[in-house]
């Protein structure tokens, strides 16, 4: 861009420092975000990597020597908790979706002046901690809690020694729960931006309202559920707070062995090959339902 | 954490309230950041034999040789802060009824504001250890590394303890400025093999590890109350908890199978036949809890669990009740020492001597209910609570007697193979 013929002449001089300016502009925003990302992201990660990839021992030191043993533990030894991941975070999700859509639809077209105070009452039990929330759980899920206490006694549909809580279905409710916020609002965002003459000119065109909504709204509010569910999805299969604290050993997820060999094991290399594959698996799994899903315009 | 407060307060006296409802509250917020457990192990008596590979001092170093001699320098250092005292839920005279009160601030306790007054120093205390192992992943990295981990004063069991000081991690404490403790500290305390003299370390508190149940919840479910190990592991498994100490479940966990819990005869294949007797007890719904034990106590939820000896004394409870089981119990010290690199060493001596005062003491185990390492504190525990006397189930779990003590069993220096086993079994079993 700068030709040294314009740069040799003195009184063009600022203006070529302020085409360079112009020039570098770009990467001078970027900067503060990419030393971010370098140091908090990919310096990190190939950390990891490394460790993935060292023998050793907390006391000793790790010491890198290229073996692939963390990762065969990796996958190999955990299947019960893999599949406890997929499927408590995959039910979580579509749990998430049948109650987010009803709840985002109905702020979005139905909300009128109160979607404001709407949208904040779907956030503001989150101004509290994620831990007090989940043990919160605990109670609500006692075995004489007000949930079972009430369907023990009040009504009596369950036996007395009916118990919920540290059994899948708690770990499944608590990760519900606990992510559906994140399914709302993307959902929300999406159905907001529909234009409401599209589906008048739905029903003009004789659509009954079931038509309509599946063949107009649900179509368009698709990057809604895509964006919902990913990010509903992939927190909730990392989570381990919920297997935790509302789990049994039985219902231990991923997130739980990569916690316990960290801090407990202290073996640091197969913690990190666990994560890499998680990270792995999650990735594969978004882009295969980019696919599926076929929203293009979110996917680039 | 006062949550529970207001109901409980007008039934339960000051000291057994509580500790009940905040540990319980405390305990699960604090296990759900770790995923683990409390306050543990080990201590000390003389079982432990000479062929246990206790981790010795290291032979005094450059390093320890000039701090002796900075101190030595200055005859009267005066007290620096504020101190930095990390220690586990629930472990002093406070904690709630203080708070509640409004007579001290949250985090504080009657000792740490009569040691803040009397030295003019201020006391940041903490109650940031939960697990043995977390928290020691928490300063490693410093302490290799050669800095500062931030804490003048840390309390951790005996086997992390003897490591620390193993790796001349600790600062050398200056026998000059505990006086009290070095007069006052129980005989059966003194002379550990890992630290002969107290060079670097006093024991905060002991207890043992057995039995606990709810005579009334167990009443309820026509339960008999479990006498023995091997009552406690039939019952049914989702009604049970064993602790998250994995040294504590093991170690019952061997006396169960009538093996000795002595880690100089344990092997790795004793400890797999304990993993596998408790198998099937996980796949009955066995849960793994620190002091979160006494919330699901309070819930109905769990009948009986291995517990630590002082917690149910001090729930607050009615029919709370810990039992020695029939086959033995494990015993434990978490001790005081000083991290290498502290900021302000000699405050923190100074308040292990204020800890060793008995007055002092008896203050902290009228609330605690664990086993008390200081001499002296006995009869003024027993002035203090003249109105209402301690019964004798509080006496024995304060002072236990001979033929408990007898039956108690140090299960915490473990051989580096035998340590790993166990680690690894213990994870297994909790589906980690």
């Amino acid at each position: 861009m700068t030709s040294p013929s314009i740069a040799l002449t003195p009184a063009r001089r600022p203006s070529s420092i302020r085409r360079w300016l112009v020039a570098a502009a770009p990467y001078i925003l970027l900067a503060p975000g990419l030393l971010w990302l370098f140091y908090f992201f990919i310096w990190p990660a190939v950390q990891m990597f490394l460790m993935s990839i060292s023998t050793g021992n907390l006391d000793d030191g790790f010491r890198v020597t290229g073996t692939t043993k963390a990762y065969e533990a990796a996958l190999t030894k955990f299947g019960p908790q893999w599949l406890n991941s997929l499927v408590y975070a995959g039910l979580a999700t579509l749990f998430d979706l049948a109650i987010g859509f009803p709840v985002a639809y109905a702020i979005a077209f139905r909300g009128g002046r109160y979607k404001n105070l709407l949208l904040f009452l779907v956030i503001a039990p989150f101004f509290t901690s994620f831990l007090i929330r989940t043990i919160s759980w605990q109670i609500l899920l006692g075995d004489e809690g007000p949930v079972l206490g009430f369907l023990k006694h009040t009504v009596p549909v369950l036996s007395s020694d009916t118990s919920v809580l540290y059994s899948p279905i708690a770990v499944v409710a608590g990760l519900t729960y606990n992510f559906l916020p994140f399914m709302i609002l993307p959902l929300y965002v999406a159905l907001e931006r529909i234009d409401g003459r599209l589906i008048e000119a739905a029903h003009d065109l004789y659509a009954s309202s079931w038509a309509a909504f599946r063949r107009v709204t649900f179509p368009l509010a698709l990057p809604g559920v895509f964006a919902g569910t990913i990010l509903t999805f992939i927190p909730a299969m990392g989570d381990y707070v919920n297997a935790e604290l509302l789990g049994s050993p039985k219902t231990r997820m991923i997130g739980n062995v990569i916690q316990g060999r960290f801090l407990q094991l202290n073996d640091y290399p197969t913690a990190s090959a666990l994560s890499f594959v998680l990270m792995a698996a999650i990735l594969l799994a978004v882009l295969v339902y980019a696919r599926a899903l076929g929203t293009e315009d979110l996917t680039g | 954490m006062s949550d529970h407060g207001d109901t409980a307060k007008p039934i339960i006296t000051r000291r057994r309230f509580l500790q009940g409802t905040a540990v319980a509250g405390f305990g699960a917020f604090l296990a759900a950041c770790t995923g683990s457990s409390t306050s543990s192990s080990a201590a000390s008596n003389a079982s432990t034999g000479a062929s246990v590979p206790v981790p010795t001092p290291p032979p005094a170093s450059a390093s320890a040789a000039a701090s002796e001699a900075a101190v030595s320098a200055t005859p009267q250092p005066s007290p620096t802060g504020p101190l930095k005292f990390a220690n586990w839920p629930a472990y002093i005279d406070l904690t709630g009824s203080a708070a509640e009160a409004e007579e001290y601030k949250a985090g504080s306790s009657p000792t740490i504001e009569q040691f803040k007054k009397k030295y003019a120093i201020d006391v940041d205390y903490e109650e940031k250890i939960e697990d043995n192992k977390t928290f020691y992943a928490t300063i490693q990295p410093q302490l290799q590394g050669g800095a500062a981990t931030g804490w003048d004063l840390i309390v951790v069991t005996d086997w992390l303890a003897a490591k620390i000081i193993s790796k001349g991690w600790a600062e050398k404490l200056d026998q000059n400025n505990v006086p009290n403790a070095k007069t006052n500290v129980r005989d059966a305390l003194r002379n550990q093999t890992w630290d002969p003299g107290n060079d670097y370390h006093y024991p905060w508190q002991s207890g043992m590890t057995g039995i606990g149940y709810n005579k009334n919840v167990l009443k309820s479910a026509n339960i008999p109350e479990p006498k023995s190990l091997k009552d406690l592991w039939a019952i049914q498994g989702n009604r049970l908890s064993f602790l998250t100490e994995s040294r504590d479940t093991f170690g019952l966990g061997l006396l169960k199978l009538g093996k000795s819990a002595d880690p100089a005869q344990t092997t790795s294949d004793d400890l797999q036949a304990v993993h596998d007797d408790i198998k099937p007890v996980v796949d009955k719904g066995l849960i793994f809890a620190d002091n979160s034990y006494l919330k699901n106590f309070a819930s109905k939820k769990t009948w009986a669990a291995m517990v630590w000896s002082g917690d149910l004394a001090s729930s607050g409870t009615e029919g709370d009740t810990f039992v020695v089981p029939e086959e033995g119990a494990m015993i434990w010290t978490d001790n005081m020492l000083i991290p290498k690199g502290a900021t302000n060493k000699y405050t923190a001596e100074l308040m292990i001597n204020f800890v060793y005062d008995p007055k002092v003491a008896a203050q902290i185990e009228n609330y605690v209910y664990y086993v008390c390492p200081v001499n002296g504190a006995e009869a003024i525990l027993k002035d203090l609570n003249k109105k209402e006397p301690l019964d004798q189930y509080h006496l024995d779990l304060l002072f236990p007697p001979e033929d408990v003590i007898a039956k108690t069993h140090n299960f915490q220096f473990l051989p580096e193979d035998v340590e790993q086993t166990l680690d690894q079994l213990y994870l297994d079993l909790t589906g980690g």
